[in-house]
């Protein structure tokens, strides 16, 4: 018996030297001695200088520590001034707390005890409106890179108890902390449990931002489509959280996730609940026309001209063939040569700062366009077409998306070259038994087209009045299906009355 | 019995039968199925088109009847009055038909396309290129194949306003008088018909996939009788539209009426009609080679991703023996013989059978 105490003994001797060991190799590893003036307790104090706020521990903690009544650890808890005290005997949580900021204090008395006091250092960029969702109307704050701001922009919007936060901690080394955001009594149980399975589920070492959530626990990582939707959007979010979905915010990223989603919802802009419905309906629609524009204007002008000159009307064919007349390359390679230019221009644009970039921008688009016209590389009718249908690709309101458009575009290229219309229409079918395979959380990515659910159909390509969306879709299978008594909302009223 | 319990959250919705049942009659028949009939019941053809709808809403009852009383598809059916033995080797005849099945609309539909697209198109890789898409649909399971049926019929549906076209230069007079020929070459139009009316069987092979089955049987009906106004609509427009002398030589009846689409931008517009139609046969092919991989899974116990692929190399390579056009209207009318016997002939005759089994069986 008194042998195995001893090991143990020795044992927590050991690990309290291994922490020690190992933070004492870096510089910002503090550890300072004081004594309390009243009682002549010397204490010690251990941190992480880069990780606490110097400020709290010289204004809000040693003051208190030196001049209050300090005999033993549990004292401190009444002379420190701070909500976030804890006092532990395990060892093996030390180097943890260290680590996120959290202050050792020790006694040699008590060498078995130790005091953990928050001193978190917090640097939070201010609130900023939304660069990439932008809306003119509606609430101009975006998500920063704090989890704990993030959460009170939600958490402000939805101040109800059926709100539920759960933390988990991803990543071996990076300790992020992820945050899964649900309605109780709402959201789908079954839901619930798939993300916190999922996410529970992750295995990286360096979770540096939510869009590596996005591929760790997404239904097909081999899926050029995004599977969950993020923004940047606090409204978005407490938008989506009183339908029923569920939210995750990751530490250190602006962009929240949401799930489960669906393929219409990446042509959603927000703005769109802000307008009056007749307006954003009108919107949704143009902006699915413009996918789909984008998608396959280019193939069907090069499967026309390779395959199909039949097709155009008499007319049509005139200006066709008048513009491209000089032109040595076959229409595929012409096609192919301006989206990628149009590609390049995206892609350096990206990478540059603003000023720089706009200048590319306006020499790319108007004189490599003009010159490559008057050189006779490309047809003007290409150009004003690979234009439109650059800029139909950017109206989609999610970036991601848009991304995946653009690349789809290719294999679509491709196929008009190989088998004209048939070919476009073989790519679109297998573009299109994708999207029915594609997944969720588990639910339909295609719904409410398919499966085809006619009341979920109230909010995707158009979205109806308020009024009639008083019950949740049904993709989510919520727990509550009403969102508002339709009975109670309804107001009779006749021709001149009151 | 194994392979035969499905999770609910593997079955399809009651309503999408109607999708099922509609996208596997509209195949390539539609395409020039005018010239057969006129040619028999002459001005009278939509009233031969009509008795045959009439005929299958009594098959469609049938199916269901059988469906119900074996609570199964067409083997549990087989097994129930023959054994387990006889019934598998009877239920394994259907593997040969919708192989062939599949073989003649993917052959039919690439003989359309060597006519009026591409006349050298190479059988060979666009069938490969279609069947390696089959697999993909096939393999995402049930939901997805009968995804593809909805999209068959919801996508394409763009193209029936498009008759309007034909309509504006209509006569009418070609319709009167009714009743102009005999009954008995009215009823010869109908047999015809019916080669074009086949794939509601596909209901007894789906029959254990449906969630809530009873609910599934006034879509069937729905099914029927939508296909059936979509198919004396078009045969009024076509009679209406040509006269007899050339209908008789319009083998694509359908396709000619197209070419006097005129949009400011589309000229010839069966270009596009063609294209979109290989979304209408997708539906067609992955069916059967679902049902007959599937019938392969139930009778031999092989693994459905094996048979899947199995019945898509026997297409792939069995397609490169029919060259000509002359193997593919034999083919085309072996087909439509054996899709006779078996949805007018052979599946009254199980009805009776079953019916007579199950009162044997209660006593």
């Amino acid at each position: 018996m008194k042998r195995w105490l001893n090991k143990k003994q020795n044992d927590s001797k050991q690990s309290k030297e291994n922490w020690e060991k190992a933070l004492e190799k870096s510089n910002d590893f503090t550890q300072s001695t004081y004594i309390n003036q009243k009682s002549n307790v010397p204490f010690c104090l251990t941190f992480m200088s880069t990780l606490v706020d110097e400020q709290i521990i010289q204004q809000g903690v040693l003051p208190y520590l030196l001049e209050g009544e300090l005999n033993k650890l549990e004292d401190i808890k009444k002379i420190v001034p701070s909500a976030d005290v804890e006092i532990s005997t395990d060892h093996t949580v030390i180097d943890k707390k260290i680590l996120n900021g959290y202050i050792l204090l020790t006694i040699d008395t008590e060498p078995e005890h130790f005091a953990f006091i928050a001193t978190q250092k917090e640097i939070v960029r201010s609130l900023s409106p939304p660069e990439i969702e932008f809306s003119v109307i509606g609430p101009k704050e975006a998500f920063v890179e704090s989890l704990g701001q993030n959460l009170n922009l939600i958490r402000k919007r939805l101040p109800v108890k059926e709100l539920i936060i759960e933390e988990y901690t991803l990543g071996s080394l990076s300790q992020t902390k992820v945050a899964v955001l649900y309605m109780h009594g709402i959201t789908n149980e079954e839901n619930v449990n798939t993300v916190k399975q999922r996410i529970n589920e992750v295995h990286f070492d360096a979770i540096t931002d939510s869009s590596y959530i996005v591929q760790l626990i997404c239904d097909n990582s081999n899926s050029p489509f995004p599977q969950l939707l993020d923004t940047e959007r606090p409204d978005r979010v407490s938008g989506i959280l009183a339908e029923g979905k569920i939210a995750i915010v990751v530490d250190g990223s602006p962009h929240v996730l949401i799930t489960p989603t669906t393929l219409i919802e990446f042509f959603s802009s927000f703005e769109d609940y802000f307008l009056n419905w007749i307006l954003s309906s009108f919107f949704r629609l143009i902006r699915v026309g413009a996918v789909l524009f984008s998608l396959l204007i280019t193939p069907i002008y090069v499967a026309v001209l390779s395959y199909h000159y039949e097709l155009i009307p008499r007319d049509l064919l005139g200006t066709l063939v008048a513009s491209r007349r000089q032109i040595p390359l076959p229409p595929i390679l012409e096609a192919l040569f301006l989206e990628l230019t149009i590609e390049l221009l995206r892609e350096a644009g990206a990478r540059l700062p603003t000023k720089v970039g706009q200048t590319i921008g306006i020499v790319g688009g108007i004189v490599i366009g003009t010159a490559s016209v008057e050189a006779g590389l490309t047809s003007n009718v290409l150009l004003i077409i690979v234009a439109l249908a650059a800029l139909a690709s950017f109206t989609t309101p999610v970036y991601k998306m848009g991304n995946t458009i653009r690349l789809l575009r290719f294999p679509f290229l491709l196929a008009a070259e190989l088998w004209g219309l048939l070919g476009i229409v073989f790519a679109f079918c297998i573009m299109l038994t994708h999207l029915i395979r594609l997944t969720s959380m588990g639910r339909p990515f295609l719904e409410p087209i398919y499966p085809p659910r006619v009341t979920d159909l109230k909010d995707s390509f158009i979205r109806l009045p308020f009024r009639f969306q008083s019950k949740r879709p049904m993709l989510l299978r919520t727990e509550k299906r009403e969102r508002f008594s339709k009975k109670k909302a309804k107001i009779k009223k006749d021709i001149d009355e009151e | 019995m194994p392979g035969q319990s499905i999770p609910d959250h593997l079955k399809i919705s009651p309503f999408l039968v109607l999708y099922m049942v509609m996208s596997m009659q509209i195949g390539i028949g539609v395409l020039g199925y005018q010239r057969l009939i006129v040619l028999t019941a002459g001005n009278d053809a939509w009233i031969s088109v009509l008795i045959t709808g009439g005929c299958i809403h009594i098959i469609i009852w049938m199916i269901y009847k059988i469906a119900e009383t074996v609570n199964g598809d067409l083997v549990s059916a087989h097994v129930y009055i023959a054994g387990n033995f006889v019934g598998k080797l009877l239920s394994s005849f259907f593997i040969i038909y919708y192989f062939i099945y599949s073989l003649t609309v993917q052959r039919s539909y690439l003989e359309v396309i060597q006519v009026w697209m591409f006349p050298t198109m190479n059988i060979f890789w666009f069938t490969l290129a279609y069947m390696l898409l089959c697999i993909y649909i096939i393999y995402g399971g049930v939901r997805t194949v009968i995804g593809i049926a909805f999209f068959g019929i919801v996508l394409p549906a763009y193209l029936f306003p498009v008759f309007g076209f034909s309509l504006q230069l209509a006569e009418f007079n070609h319709l009167l008088p009714i009743w102009n020929n005999s009954l008995k070459d009215i009823l010869i139009g109908s047999y015809k018909m019916s080669l074009t009316f086949i794939g509601f069987e596909v209901v007894l092979f789906f029959y254990p996939f449906i969630k809530e089955p009873q609910k599934s049987k006034k879509w069937a009906h729905l099914a029927i009788l939508l296909t059936t106004f979509l198919y004396t609509s078009i045969m009024i427009i076509t009679i209406t539209y040509f006269s007899r002398d050339l209908l008789s030589r319009s083998v694509w009846a359908t396709l000619t009426m197209w070419k006097i689409v005129n949009f400011p931008f589309v000229e010839r517009f069966e270009y596009i009609g063609i294209a979109t139609w290989s979304l209408v046969i997708l539906p067609n092919v992955c069916m059967s080679i679902w049902i007959s991989s599937r019938l392969l899974k139930r009778i031999f116990n092989l693994q459905q991703k094996k048979g899947v692929i199995i019945m898509a190399a026997a297409t792939l390579i069995a397609i490169n023996f029919l060259p000509t056009r002359a193997e593919v209207s034999l083919l085309n009318d072996i087909t439509g013989q054996i899709g006779f016997v078996f949805n007018f002939i052979y599946i009254p005759l199980l009805l009776v059978v079953v019916m007579i089994v199950k009162k044997v069986k209660k006593r």
